[in-house]
């Protein structure tokens, strides 16, 4: 018996560990794996990788206002490979993103949010605002004209929530406007309390659905989903590392032909830099711009409001959406919904991007 | 009736043996097959329509005889069901292992102890929590709210501001203290030399009041002045807007790259979200001809000016 046997043996037999590892790993999938479920193991993939390389930034970089920008330059320029991982963790947090919304666009489709699923659904609601609050807060940290301008027009957005909005907003900055205090602030935010929040909400969501049970494909009869089932080993578990494969070589490739570039330090004042947020908030920089929202109630309207909604009508969906059909042909309006919000957003980027060089 | 382990076992002509085991559908979470010990080995048979079950017996429908066509048990083509994760068993399954009971440490039987205990515990909570609400919140919430820097600045000569309505970029270095950290960084605002009709359409004839928060006027600028200084961050969302001499639709305005609203160059709102026009900082000119600001600003996206800094 080899020594990693004993050991195994050993731990085994005080903490039952054979059938905990069992029990992860069988898992019945009716109807079998699929590629189509990966989406939620390579978000936790990316999660990781962001929680590893974010630790190693950490280890020089610092997160003070007379200081952040010069160790990210540090970072970038001078240690041997710190434009690898600055920009891996840079890449990362797009794919994050892109990933969170296939995930999400996946389970919509597939209309796995509905009974005996909401509370999977919701905890995946708030898992998804703080993947928005980790893109939000880390773009601040590099401390470079990009970052200070994205967090003075993001937070000054949330200061147009109605009654707490001043408070929030100084809550975020440490002050009336963005400054030392919002580094510090951003920093623990992004690596000690949204971390947390995540992995907390993150064990809810898996544990939640566990529970219920993985929902299947929309489309089979009782006899195909037992005679296909699968246990989530290790045909699953295949395909999740293919796609985890997949990812790490699309955000390695972009880190190495696209690396992270550091704009001048931050500053009140902007010289020839023109403020914009990350790719993923274009959308909503570019609403801001709509006639339809100017003027005091037009930007609240549009910065608060309509986004607020949106969210209320994302964690309400399977409770509006009751109906037990999950296949998407029989459900069109779902389905036209979010292809029509889908399409606006695309456009909206696309503005976004078309305007600037106006 | 529910199915029990050690069940006798009953085929149409006589009894054959006993339920050692049963097999249940991951799926459809009930039981498909029972393990039956015959006399001289162990068989998979499914439960069918014809299968009635009764306290301590399964009874079937076809003779002993059949028993044979049903495969051997192969132990290795199964899992432990405490090995297997499948979501809701328990609320399905009624077979076993079947009510057990643990009985309740006698001590706290009763309940009026069991609610005393759960209430003192909350109530230590409550007690450590209460008088630290205050602090914590002082403490997070110190540097959010700061009194109003009415300092003079200068930000240049009113020599240089030569060409009437055509806004001049001035910069200028700021000290700003932030908690421990003392930091300079360079700030700029647009300085306008207006036109009379600039002048009417900012003043309307009328001086500028800057009221503090308690109402109480700290600056007024007089209509006299031959300068306007607009404070450099746009009262939409607070990005900073340039000049441009060549709008495609609007010609010669102020313009922010953000959400591109657009501004004459007496500040009014031309086009854009924004909601109000720009703000006209607090100035005043010293005997040198030096144009000095109170550095304020205001609260973007309101209608009116309301001051934080």
């Amino acid at each position: 018996m080899s020594l990693i046997n004993i050991i195994h043996n050993w731990i085994d037999e005080r903490i039952d560990l054979k059938t905990l590892q069992a029990k992860m790993l069988n898992e019945p999938m009716p109807g079998g794996s699929s590629y189509a479920y990966a989406f939620g193991s390579a978000l936790l993939f990316i999660f990781i990788m962001q929680a590893t390389t974010g630790i190693f930034l950490m280890f020089y970089y610092a997160p003070t206002a007379d200081h952040a920008w010069q160790s990210t330059q540090y970072i970038l320029k001078e240690l041997d490979y710190g434009w690898f991982i600055l920009s891996f963790h840079f890449w990362g947090a797009s794919a994050m993103v892109v990933m969170l919304v296939s995930h999400m666009l996946q389970v919509f489709i597939w209309g796995a949010y509905k009974k005996p699923r909401e509370m999977v659904w919701l905890a995946g609601i708030v898992l998804f605002l703080i993947v928005m609050g980790f893109g939000f807060t880390g773009y601040l940290l590099p401390w470079d004209q990009r970052a200070f301008w994205g967090t003075t027009v993001g937070v000054e957005i949330m200061d147009k929530a109605p009654i707490v909005g001043d408070f929030l907003a100084r809550f975020l900055r440490g002050g009336p406007t963005a400054g030392a205090q919002t580094l510090s602030r951003f920093f623990v935010i992004h690596v000690m309390i949204l971390p947390a929040a995540l992995v907390i909400m993150f064990s809810l969501h898996l544990f939640f659905f566990r529970k219920a049970g993985p929902a299947g494909p929309f489309k089979a009869t009782a006899k195909e989903l037992e005679t296909k089932m699968e246990f989530f080993f290790p045909r699953q578990v295949f395909k999740d590392i293919v796609v985890m494969a997949g990812v790490f070589v699309v955000i390695a490739g972009l880190s190495v032909l696209s690396p992270v570039e550091l704009l001048d330090e931050a500053s009140p004042e902007p010289t020839d830099y023109n403020p914009e947020p990350e790719w993923y908030f274009l959308f909503l920089f570019q609403l801001l711009r709509l006639p339809m929202f100017s003027g005091q109630l037009g930007e609240f309207l549009g910065a608060i409001a309509l986004p607020g909604l949106f969210i209320v009508l994302l964690m309400a969906l399977p409770f509006i959406n009751r109906n037990p059909e999950r296949h998407p042909l029989k459900r069109p309006f779902a389905m036209s919904a979010v292809v029509l919000l889908m399409v606006s957003i695309v456009v909206l980027t696309w503005l976004a991007i078309a305007s600037r060089s106006e | 009736m529910t199915l029990k382990i050690k069940s006798r076992v009953r085929c149409s002509d006589r009894d054959v043996g006993e339920v050692t085991r049963v097999i249940i559908d991951a799926i459809g979470k009930s039981i498909s097959h029972v393990v039956i010990q015959l006399d001289d080995s162990e068989r998979v048979v499914p439960l069918d329509g014809d299968t009635v079950i009764t306290e301590g017996l399964v009874q079937f429908g076809f003779p002993s005889s059949k028993m044979g066509q049903y495969p051997l048990l192969d132990r290795g083509n199964y899992q432990q069901v405490k090995e297997v994760e499948i979501a809701g068993l328990e609320r399905h399954l009624e077979v076993f292992p079947g009510e057990v009971l643990v009985p309740v440490p006698t001590l706290e039987r009763d309940i009026t102890r069991r609610t005393f205990f759960t209430n003192f515990t909350n109530a230590i909570g409550v007690v450590l929590a209460l008088p630290l609400v205050y602090p914590v919140l002082r403490f997070l919430t110190f540097p959010m709210y700061q009194g109003f820097d009415n300092r003079w600045i200068r930000i240049g000569n009113i020599g240089k501001i030569t060409e009437a309505d055509k806004p001049k970029l001035v910069k200028f270095q700021k000290t700003v203290k932030e908690g421990y950290l003392e930091r300079e960084f360079q700030k700029s605002h647009w300085v306008v030399k207006i036109s009379d009709a600039l002048r009417e359409e900012i003043y309307h004839g009328k001086s500028i009041e800057y009221k503090d928060s308690n109402g109480k006027v700290y600056w007024v600028n007089k209509p006299d002045n031959d300068v306007v200084v607009f404070s450099g961050k746009c009262p939409h969302l607070g990005c900073a807007y340039k000049w441009k001499e060549n709008h495609k639709r609007f010609g010669r305005v102020f313009w922010c790259p953000c959400h591109l609203s657009i501004y004459d160059s007496g500040g009014k709102v031309l086009d854009g979200p924004a909601p109000r026009r720009l703000d006209v900082l607090p100035m005043r000119i010293a005997g040198t001809g030096e144009i000095e600001i109170i550095d304020a600003e205001f609260k973007a996206g309101k209608d009116n000016m309301i001051r934080i800094i």
